[in-house]
């Protein structure tokens, strides 16, 4: 009881808050890459290794060029060139998309933990300097807000960049031509190709673009929140991106709200010093929650129609 | 992954015309596999060579710390090649049964991620057994202690078949999310919790003694010119063989597992054909959940003795989805991918030390073969071949990568989606 009312206590203070949507918003950038890709039709469970191939790459860049913007934009191409391969193997060659994208989850895991240990002599770490991190950026005058002002307006740079994505996309998605494109590939493929829309395109499109986004996540993993790369250092964040992304029934703002769950989670978890509770046994909740929602509301009724399903023209 | 129905849509060259079939089929059903294989290690080589590295010493070390074959020259002479089968064969032992509940799962087209988390709890709970009735005898407590760990798989197996079937919850995130709690249960029992050894952290206490799997070879002899008691191997791989027996005959000689490869092909046909896709999809998750909470039972009955912690950096039950797909999901396949993937596994920690190449090397060329058994580049090679020969001469073949730009649009009947077998 007294650990209930501890918990309960913590959300009557800022820095939760502050903390959660930071977590949020790192889980939210893969999330939104894995709403882009499985709306086209294509199952991506690749979140997690493009998230951690940015990371990698995040710091490598920036331990040679000094510059954190230059370094996220490298983090989101080497996360696109990730999921490049995940399109060819599961497009081009039909393949099953979540072996797939498990095999990237994989690979990219073995080649960051290879390249690490090649250029650190084994050491296993690549620190980079905190001058060279992205950076928090404080709003003027909002910033000063009680309560709201430090949890809304004094954030990386990262998270603002998360929230606009997040209005884009779904904007995107539900009000552009583009994203009825996009939504009517991922439904019914056929019925897109005879309209003239080139399926094959926007499915490349959807799953690079899920790429950049999960590889601007490691870059905020890597070098914003962190300022250093270890091995398998995303530990499940781009799954647990996939499970908001399903949590939030394939849309934008649905998976927000799953990420700051498990953002809120996280960060009940990061003030464990104060409650007296196993935080093993805490740390355990969002996901048993992550179940109990899934198979209490979202049942399968939810996923578009043709995810999952590599399209063959002529084929119905 | 080729389906017999494949097979047997497309009109193929006989091989030979005197070879017997039972022959050909064999060799048909190793060609993707092995190809599979080599495609990773051919470009496992082109990126030890990029890196700066010697791939021929690299895999010599593979093979040599995996396999105790090619253990020669001034890096690898001083290796003890028994020492390493020992090893390998350690790491077999839970590959075989936690591959068993991947392959079973996908033989009902299901995609079991969860092996890892069923083998934790099969884990924790014949520990409990064994620590709580450690006075038994053995011959009680050691099945016991057995049972204890399937039965905890089967349940964490059970709770994924039960959400998958009557709630339409999907497999991959369910699994995914029970792995993550039962390692947090794991962490929460030996540090703090209830089976922590008092005065210790982060270890159980041990099972009682009658629980330990017999080693199989005499800890005081000598034995391939080493002590006894250096190697780990014991008799858990004969319960692993046994598996091999009894899976492959639930899968190919009883009704349930008809009713398995029935809803695996087709949910709709099997429910013409009268089974019920709900509760075949529940028994084939508690089955897949035992046979990894074996695996986890005999790690903790044949290697620790008792609960460490030291599962959190465990991956058997994900190497599992890769020795299904390389063994495609047959009995004899995933003995073979098992000890092939854990010879990579124990060869990498010598290729390491030796050679200087990352052993993190394996986990690419396991994604590697993943990709390759995926996208089944065989296949798509055969089928580009006419295009190939009409090509004009001096035009090279585009590689993979490029010609995936290209959408082809041949409808061929011949590329058949179902990539699952």
């Amino acid at each position: 009881m007294n650990a209930v009312l501890q918990i309960l206590g913590l959300f009557f203070t800022a820095g939760l808050w502050q903390l959660a949507l930071e977590l949020g918003a790192l889980l939210l950038l893969p999330a939104l890459g894995g709403t882009i890709s499985e709306r086209s039709g294509v199952v991506n469970i690749a979140m997690e290794g493009m998230m951690l191939t940015g990371a990698f790459t995040a710091v490598v860049t920036d331990l040679v060029w000094h510059n954190a913007l230059l370094a996220t934009l490298a983090a989101a191409i080497s996360g696109g060139l990730m999921a490049l391969i995940h399109a060819v193997v599961s497009i081009r060659f039909r393949a099953d998309q979540i072996i797939s994208g498990f095999a990237i989850n994989i690979f990219a895991f073995g080649l960051t933990t290879f390249l690490i240990d090649k250029m650190t002599n084994f050491q296993g770490a690549a620190h980079v300097p905190q001058a060279y991190t992205l950076p928090v950026i404080t709003v003027p005058v909002l910033s000063n807000i009680p309560f709201l002002g430090q949890v809304l307006f004094q954030q990386n740079i990262m998270v603002y960049v998360a929230l606009a994505l997040l209005v884009g996309m779904n904007i995107m998605l539900f009000r552009t031509r583009l994203g009825l494109r996009i939504r009517a590939v991922g439904e019914h493929p056929q019925a897109a190709d005879t309209a003239g829309i080139n399926v094959y395109t926007l499915r490349y499109g959807a799953v690079i673009a899920s790429g950049l986004l999960s590889g601007l996540g490691g870059a905020f993993l890597s070098i914003g929140i962190n300022n250093v790369f270890l091995p398998n250092m995303t530990d499940g964040a781009g799954y647990i991106a996939l499970a908001a992304m399903i949590f939030g029934k394939w849309k934008p703002f649905g998976a927000f709200v799953a990420c700051m769950i498990f953002g809120i989670g996280e960060a009940i978890y990061a003030n464990n010093s104060t409650i007296h509770i196993s935080q093993y046994l805490l740390n355990t909740l969002p996901y048993i929650l992550t179940i109990v929602v899934l198979a209490a509301f979202v049942g399968k009724s939810a996923a578009p129609a043709a995810d999952g399903l590599p399209y063959e023209p002529g084929v119905e | 992954m080729t389906t017999p129905a494949t097979s047997q849509r497309r009109p193929q060259a006989p091989i030979a015309p005197e070879i017997p079939e039972r022959i050909q089929r064999v060799g048909k059903a190793l060609v993707a596999p092995l190809a599979s294989v080599l495609f990773a290690f051919a470009v496992g080589a082109i990126i030890i060579l990029f890196s700066g590295g010697n791939p021929i010493e690299a895999y010599q070390g593979l093979f040599c710390g995996g396999l105790g074959v090619f253990c020669t020259g001034d890096t690898y002479g001083s290796v003890a090649a028994p020492y390493r089968i020992s090893e390998t064969l350690v790491f077999t032992t839970p590959l075989i049964l936690t591959g068993f509940s991947v392959a079973i799962a996908f033989r009902a087209g299901l995609f079991n991620i969860g092996g890892e988390g069923q083998l934790i709890m099969g884990a924790i709970s014949s520990a409990v057994v064994g620590i709580h009735f450690a006075t038994w005898p053995g011959w009680l407590l050691l099945p016991a202690t057995l049972l204890a760990g399937i039965l905890g798989g089967a349940v964490w197996g059970g709770i994924v078949g039960v959400l998958k079937a009557y709630t339409g919850a999907h497999e991959v995130v369910t699994t995914i999310m029970l792995n993550y709690v039962a390692i947090f249960f794991l962490q929460y029992l030996v540090t703090g919790g209830p089976l922590q050894l008092p005065g210790q952290t982060q270890v159980s206490p041990p099972i009682g003694v009658g629980a330990n799997l017999p080693k199989l070879f005499p800890q005081a002899a000598q034995v391939f010119g080493l002590p006894g008691s250096v190697y780990r191997v014991h008799t858990g791989i004969f319960i692993a063989l046994i598996c091999a027996g009894i899976f492959y005959f639930l899968l190919m000689r009883t009704t349930l597992g008809y009713e398995i490869r029935a809803v695996g092909q087709s949910q709709r046909a099997a429910r013409y054909a009268g089974v019920s896709a709900q509760r075949t999809i529940v028994k084939t998750m508690l089955i897949a959940g035992a046979f990894a909470g074996l695996a986890g039972a005999i790690q903790t009955t044949g290697i620790y003795h008792n609960l460490p912690i030291g599962y959190q950096n465990d991956t058997t039950g994900f190497d599992a989805i890769g020795v299904a797909l390389l063994g495609q999901n047959s009995a004899i396949g995933v003995i073979l991918s098992a000890i092939l993937f854990a010879a990579l596994h124990v060869g990498s920690s010598v290729m390491q030390s030796n050679a200087g190449v990352p052993a993190s090397l394996v986990a690419m060329l396991q994604g590697l073969i993943l990709f390759s058994i995926a996208a089944n580049f065989l296949r798509s090679m055969k089928l580009r071949l006419p295009a190939l020969r009409q090509a004009p001469v001096g035009t090279a073949p585009l590689p993979p990568g490029v010609a995936a730009i290209e959408t082809e649009m041949d409808s061929s009947a011949e590329l058949d989606t179902d990539v699952k077998a």
